[in-house]
């Protein structure tokens, strides 16, 4: 499920991105130096420092007047190709949308989800495509017409005709989205039915931290009862197995007309069919204060299975005091949460023999909801940040070959990138695997089985050596190629009613998008610095 | 500082290579010219002999494979040199969806140039290039020598102080080629320094200081004009028209000094001269004929 709110660990990501770049760069300077050593002996080494110098030289030294004279020729070329006909296109399709989308399902927040959907796909479908091949005809357009032989005689460095490229469909697309997205957040609220307005708003869920304990009350990973839901953990009914959710930085601007609102979708598992009729099983949530000593709990719920649970709990809760003599009224708000702000939810099965199933993502507290613009406007800002990165990569790699060339490359990057990310990370974190290529081969050409084991000695340590390059420089190969999954979590957000989560989907959409940055430049600028603007 | 050298050039040597390093064309082998402040100097050769390469290759477009360049003092692959260098490529690489002010105002902003600055130098030079009429229409449109024009306006937007003209009247019609060359000598005149290539002797020979002549990427000859061409041990006399008798005594008198005469004629004017005497008077009272078609004369009598 692409739907994932899992925090960004940016710390974590920063880690991952010197290590991948460092790598890349690392390979790429040994590289240079043995191709400058061999083609122009000791002064290779000079030229390659110097080469690099330039790089920084020229980083330090761009002029925004060029730049922009660039970016402004770059869309007037844009605009006048007639790329605004995309308007059209997306008029059209907006036009037909309303008879097919209206009645596709058959419940009103269904309805609404299908209406969202189709805006936010049409946009991004018909958007980030055109923008592809814009930014990878270009320039090498550019150079087959020799145009850019009358720009790079003018005082303008080459990375500036590549930025100035960037910069100018980065500022054409969004445009493009902004007329689009305006238009797209009319058609859908004349769509929705005046009746299920109310439905048309951005959900703020608050996720916390999940930890269970066994049937004993020590801590441990939950049940595992072998389904394929493999995410959820269990707690056993009737026994002190818990589930403990933490939920972070809680206040009253948390609380929806003084209520607490919990939304929750666990799920069953039953040893024994037990009473159908309630609908569900039975469970409780119980609020823990150990700074204050408190654990209050509320009346048994009855878990409706494959529906959303939504709770509303008054802040006030009557609470039996400790000696059991009297009630007393405790606030969610004031005494349930501790003194670091945390709200401990524990969850308990109170039937014997059935198992109740959760994972992180399955309570969350509901927080008072934004206006449906600001998840709307961010799932926007979710396909305006592949565009920026497809236009970056487009610009980068049709700098070293042709259009047609680049927009291959680029279109099987992308949809690398979106599909086959997990899948490659499985071949290459050594699930999948027996042994390398190389000691593959080796078996083969020796007859040797694949049970035996190598015999020591200087082959085993060469094959395991090459071994470890090759995956270690897969590993890299695949961590270059950028992860496109990321962006289409915010449509997901939306699409369900939430509004974007900044930790979850935004921070991770822009970094990854800033990462990105440097080292497209860092090619470019070679690319072009090493290249004569022949069309060949 | 008169002898300052603007260009230096020295044992340059490009081979043009294939995508996988091969050895392809030898274009030019081992060439050293240098050009000196305020001169025109004229790059001669035929079609193929490597004069274009030797152009982008001062541009830093292209790459030495051997040599040393300086342009301005500076390697070619310097880009701050730029900002003193005008140049019209073979054919003028312009952007067509731009008109004549548009292209102007963007090659202008690449310099320091400020907006008024970049207004008035636009339309001067659109004016000097004869664009007036033309200058809001997209260079899509333009014939061959307007575009050759504009090219030329735009090589001189930043008023620079060396000029690179690759086969510059290319393209023009005679009356082009005129301004053409009365522009290039108004930039000597300013003290500029121009290094043009051309296959048309004539052209050079009406503007350059000095040429060079390429033959397959190598030079051949290299000199003052004057010097090159004073060898012709002849002199030419142009009267109005003789009798038989005055001419039959000129030879006499030219015998009498050893002398030896070769061809008597009467000239008829060049097509050249007939052309451009034409469309002058065209620009001074337009919508006359001048020279009636002899077809109509006969058919009036
Ligand atoms: N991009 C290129 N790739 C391979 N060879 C080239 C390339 N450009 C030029 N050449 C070769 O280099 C040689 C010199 O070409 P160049 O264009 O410099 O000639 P030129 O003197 O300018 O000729 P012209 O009078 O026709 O303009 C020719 O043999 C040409 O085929
Ligand atoms: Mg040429």
């Amino acid at each position: 499920m692409s739907f994932d709110p899992i925090p960004y660990d940016l710390f974590d990501a920063l880690k991952h991105f010197l290590t991948v770049f460092g790598s890349t760069m690392f390979i790429a300077l040994i590289v240079c130096l043995l191709v400058g050593v061999l083609t122009r002996g000791v002064k290779g080494i000079g030229d390659v420092f110097l080469g690099i110098l330039d790089f920084f030289n020229q980083i330090t030294h761009l002029s925004c007047r060029r730049i922009w004279s660039l970016s402004t020729l770059t869309i007037r070329e844009s605009l006048r190709q007639k790329i605004l006909f995309v308007f059209i296109i997306f008029a059209v399709l907006f036009m037909f949308a309303g008879w097919f989308l209206a009645g596709a399902a058959d419940r009103p927040d269904l309805q609404i989800q299908s209406y969202i959907d189709f805006v936010l796909k049409a946009i991004s479908w018909l958007v980030i495509p055109i923008i592809l091949l814009l930014s990878c005809w270009s320039l090498p357009e550019d150079i087959r017409l020799r145009t850019i032989h009358t720009v790079v005689t003018k005082p303008v460095y080459r990375i500036e005709i590549v930025i100035g490229r960037m910069l100018g469909f980065t500022l054409l697309g969004s445009a493009i989205l902004l007329v689009m997205g305006t238009v797209g957040y009319i058609w859908i609220n004349r769509q929705v039915p005046e009746s299920v307005q109310a439905n048309l708003v951005s959900k703020v869920p608050i996720y916390g931290e999940i930890k269970f304990t066994d049937r004993e009350g020590a801590p441990s990973a939950g049940l595992n009862v072998g389904d394929i839901w493999m995410h959820r953990s269990y707690i056993e009914g009737a026994t002190k197995a818990r589930a403990i959710f933490t939920f972070k930085d809680i206040d009253e601007s948390d609380a929806i007309n003084d209520e607490l609102n919990l939304q929750s979708s666990f799920e069953a598992f039953r040893t024994h069919k037990g009473n159908m009729e309630k609908g569900g099983i039975l469970y409780q949530f119980i609020f823990v204060n150990k700074d204050k000593g408190l654990r209050v709990d509320t009346a048994p719920l009855i878990n409706k299975e494959y529906l959303e649970n939504r709770l509303k709990i008054n802040r006030k809760i009557m609470h039996e005091s400790e000696d059991g003599k009297e009630k007393v009224e405790v606030d969610i708000f004031d005494d349930l949460v501790d003194d670091n702000g945390n709200l401990t939810i524990e969850v308990q099965c109170l039937e014997a023999g059935q198992l109740l199933g959760m994972a992180r993502s399955d309570l969350y507290i509901r927080t008072p909801d934004h206006a449906f613009i600001s998840g709307y406007s961010k799932a926007i800002f979710g396909i305006w940040l592949p565009m920026v990165l497809v236009i970056m990569l487009g610009v980068t790699i049709s700098c070293f070959v042709k259009g047609p060339v680049a927009i291959l490359t680029t279109m099987t990057i992308v949809l690398v990138g979106f599909m086959s990310k997990e899948y490659m990370a499985e071949i290459l974190s050594g699930k999948m695997q027996a042994s390398g290529a190389i000691e593959a081969w080796y078996r083969l050409i020796t007859h040797m089985n694949s049970q035996t084991p190598l015999p020591d000695g200087p082959v085993k340590f060469m094959i395991q050596i090459v071994d470890m390059g090759i995956i270690n420089f897969l590993w890299l190969c695949q961590q270059i190629i950028p992860n496109f999954g990321i962006f289409s979590n915010m449509r997901e957000y939306v699409i369900k009613g939430f509004d974007v989560s900044w930790d979850a989907a935004l921070l991770p959409g822009i970094v990854t998008v800033a990462a990105y940055i440097l080292p497209c430049l860092i090619v470019s600028f070679y690319s072009l610095k090493l290249r004569e603007l022949e069309a060949k | 500082m008169d002898n300052e050298s603007v260009i230096q050039i020295s044992n340059l040597t490009k081979i043009y290579r294939d995508f996988w390093g091969r050895k392809k064309v030898r274009a030019l082998n081992s060439l050293s010219l240098e050009v000196k402040k305020g001169e025109i100097f004229g790059l001669l050769g035929p079609n193929g002999s490597g004069k274009t390469t030797t152009l982008k290759l001062l541009l830093g477009l292209l790459f030495p494979s051997e040599g040393e360049i300086k342009v301005l003092g500076q390697p070619a692959s310097n880009v701050e040199k730029n900002e003193h260098i005008g140049y019209l490529p073979e054919e003028s690489y312009l952007y067509r969806f731009l008109n004549a002010e548009e292209t102007l105002d963007f090659y202008g902003r690449l310099f320091k140039m400020s907006a008024e600055e970049r207004r008035e130098r636009s339309a001067e030079l659109i004016e000097k290039v004869g664009l007036g009429h033309a200058k809001k229409r997209q260079l899509k449109e333009y014939s061959k020598g307007m575009t050759r024009r504009i090219g030329l306006a735009q090589a001189l937007i930043n008023n620079p102080d060396l000029v690179l003209l690759d086969e510059p009247t290319s393209g023009l019609d005679p009356l082009g080629t005129d301004d053409m060359k009365r522009m290039i000598l108004e930039l000597k005149a300013q003290g500029k320094t121009v290094l043009m290539c051309s296959h048309l002797l004539a052209d050079v020979q009406d503007v350059c200081d000095r040429i060079a002549i390429l033959y397959g990427g190598e030079l051949k000859v290299m000199g003052r004009v004057e010097d090159l061409l004073k060898e012709q041990d002849e002199t030419q006399i142009l009267t109005s028209r003789l009798s038989d008798e005055a001419i039959k005594e000129i030879e006499q008198v030219v015998a009498k000094h050893n002398g030896k005469v070769g061809t008597i004629d009467h000239p008829t004017a060049t097509l050249e001269s007939l052309f451009l005497k034409t469309v002058q008077e065209s620009k001074e009272r337009p919508g006359q004929r001048f020279v009636p078609d002899t077809q109509e004369k006969k058919a009036a009598e």
